[in-house]
């Protein structure tokens, strides 16, 4: 039986928005003003989004969500590896090779080991995977998503009573959020061995040395800290690029728009987010 | 069923509808027509509440669906179906899926049961081979017939149809308007249709009104509105080659 009503898990979100027209700003303090409402209340709508995206979250198993879920994981993890292998290869030698070429003229170089693994696991693992993801899967859903809302599709689906933030939002955020802390692992893992790759080829440290040296140093926290900035980066991958999607208008422009600044707006949050994040656990 | 009362609208600074006065009976297959900009799609938008009204209310039956929310707005919803101009079906869907989402979505019918009655409605329109197929597979006329299979696989008391046969052959248009025709026929749905086609208008409407300036200048049955004296009417039948005097029922026969 069909009846919305009776079942209902509708969206306190709506996605499907009334065109805007503003008139253009007397002047700069205007534009300004204007600039600064927009930026809150495009804020507070992600965070809206965000919040009904987790409040359903407990549906990410049941019939209706499943299939994406386990797509959404493929494409947002098994589908990345190749690019994160080679972005996580050359940036654990280019590490080794820097800090190697440093550490020798004090006779140190078998501590490029303990280096490499400490920077990536600390910062650029989680970092140098949330640029991929939001360069990669995160354009690719604000365009999906912007192309959507262009074609009336999410229009239909709002029609059909189905919550466009249950439907496509929540299987990507609990995809991305899963595999990131993954992914990270798999990108210090990868740029470990390129350190190691180097220190034997050019710093004459042994594999042994190189992987004994990795160990003693750095610590479980270490690790830990740099997983949940990855789970915390691809929240914020999927949901600047989810609403930036929604809000595409104009067509193929506003989807090109939309991809444009989900990188950009991804790379900066990421980017101040890091920090944060670092500021509270190592103080 | 559909009733709007005095309904507003402005868009950009432009005025699109102003005033609009609408009532369309159980069982119509109602036809809005209007030149391109005219606000055709804006007023069939209110009807399903995409747009909201800055005066004026929609009525759905008893309900008022422009003020309407939450779980009141779903419900009211769930009585119509909508066939968007391109279809709006989801690319990664097949269409059999496609048309059983919204019972797969909301309902805990079984699976078996949704794809067996996706592929009695892709029956219905005439594309019960294509069950398997991706949009991306499908003609133009065939994905609008895929999207009239999904919004009648609710069994919905309303459907709006936003440009049904725009950008199609004239055999492919003939074929829709068949199956908007025989839906008001064997299930008594109400359907409002948006379009430039009077061909279709006139074949199997049951009333016309044609939107000018963001307000209804005529309003009546096919015959009524070919012999209207309104010039917009007169001008719009003239460039579809119709006129009051010519013989229209056989020309739309043919």
């Amino acid at each position: 039986m069909y009846a919305p009503g009776v079942n209902y898990f509708g969206s306190r979100t709506i996605i499907t928005r009334e065109p805007e027209y503003f008139a253009p700003p007397v002047n700069t303090y205007a534009r300004l003003g204007r600039a600064v409402l927009l930026l809150l209340r495009n804020t507070g709508r992600a965070l809206r989004m965000l919040g009904e995206a987790v409040a359903n979250v407990h549906y990410m198993l049941s019939r209706q969500n499943r299939a994406d879920l386990r797509q959404q994981m493929f494409v947002g993890g098994i589908k990345s590896l190749g690019v994160i292998t080679v972005v996580a290869l050359f940036t654990g030698m280019i590490l080794a090779l820097q800090t190697g070429l440093e550490l020798r003229r004090f006779g140190q170089e078998v501590n490029i080991g303990t280096a490499v693994t400490v920077v990536l696991l600390r910062e650029m693992g989680p970092f140098m995977t949330g640029l991929i993801i939001a360069a990669s899967v995160g354009s690719a859903i604000a365009a999906q998503m912007g192309t959507m809302v262009i074609s009336e599709e999410i229009a239909a689906l709002e029609i059909m009573s189905i919550n466009p933030v249950r439907f496509l939002v929540m299987p990507r955020l609990v995809a991305l959020t899963l595999m990131m802390p993954f992914l990270t692992i798999y990108t210090d893992a990868v740029g470990i061995f390129g350190g190691a790759i180097v220190g034997s080829t050019q710093l004459n440290v042994s594999f042994t040395a190189y992987f004994d040296n990795c160990t003693r140093f750095a610590e479980n926290k270490d690790l830990y800290v740099g997983l949940f900035k990855a789970m915390v980066f691809g929240v914020i991958i999927v949901t600047v690029a989810c609403h930036q999607g929604f809000g595409a208008a104009e067509g193929a422009v506003g989807v090109g728009r939309a991809t444009r600044r989900t990188v950009i707006i991804s790379f900066l949050i990421i980017l101040m987010m890091g920090y944060f994040i670092t500021r509270l656990f190592y103080k | 069923m559909i009733r709007m009362e005095q309904v507003s609208k402005r868009l950009g600074g432009r005025v699109v509808l102003d005033g609009v006065e609408l009532k369309i009976e159980p069982g119509e297959t109602f036809f809005i027509v209007g030149t391109s900009g005219a606000g055709k799609s804006v007023m069939l938008k209110h009807m399903i509440r995409l747009l909201t009204p800055d005066s004026g209310r929609v009525w759905i039956g008893e309900d008022c669906i422009s003020e309407a929310r939450g779980r009141r707005l779903e419900q009211i919803r769930a009585r119509f179906g909508v066939l968007f101009q391109s279809g709006a079906l989801l690319a990664w869907l097949s269409a059999g899926d496609n048309v059983g989402l919204p019972l797969r979505q909301r309902t805990n019918d079984s699976d078996a049961d949704i794809d067996r009655l996706a592929a009695a409605k892709l029956a219905l329109v005439g594309l019960a081979d294509a069950f398997d197929k991706l949009p991306a597979e499908l003609s133009g006329g065939m994905r609008k017939r895929v999207g009239l299979a999904r919004a009648i696989i609710t069994q919905p008391e309303i459907v709006l149809y936003d440009e049904p046969t725009s950008g199609l052959d004239p055999v492919t248009a003939r074929t829709i308007d068949a199956l908007i025709d025989s839906l008001r026929q064997s299930l008594g749905i109400t359907s409002v249709v948006v379009t430039h086609d009077l061909h279709s208008a006139l074949a199997i409407g049951t009333r016309i009104a044609m939107l000018d300036g963001g307000q209804i200048v005529a309003v009546g049955t096919p015959a009524e509105f070919v012999r209207s004296t309104n010039a917009k009417v007169q001008q719009f039948l003239e460039a579809q080659f119709i006129t009051k005097h010519g013989n229209w029922e056989k020309a739309v026969a043919t």
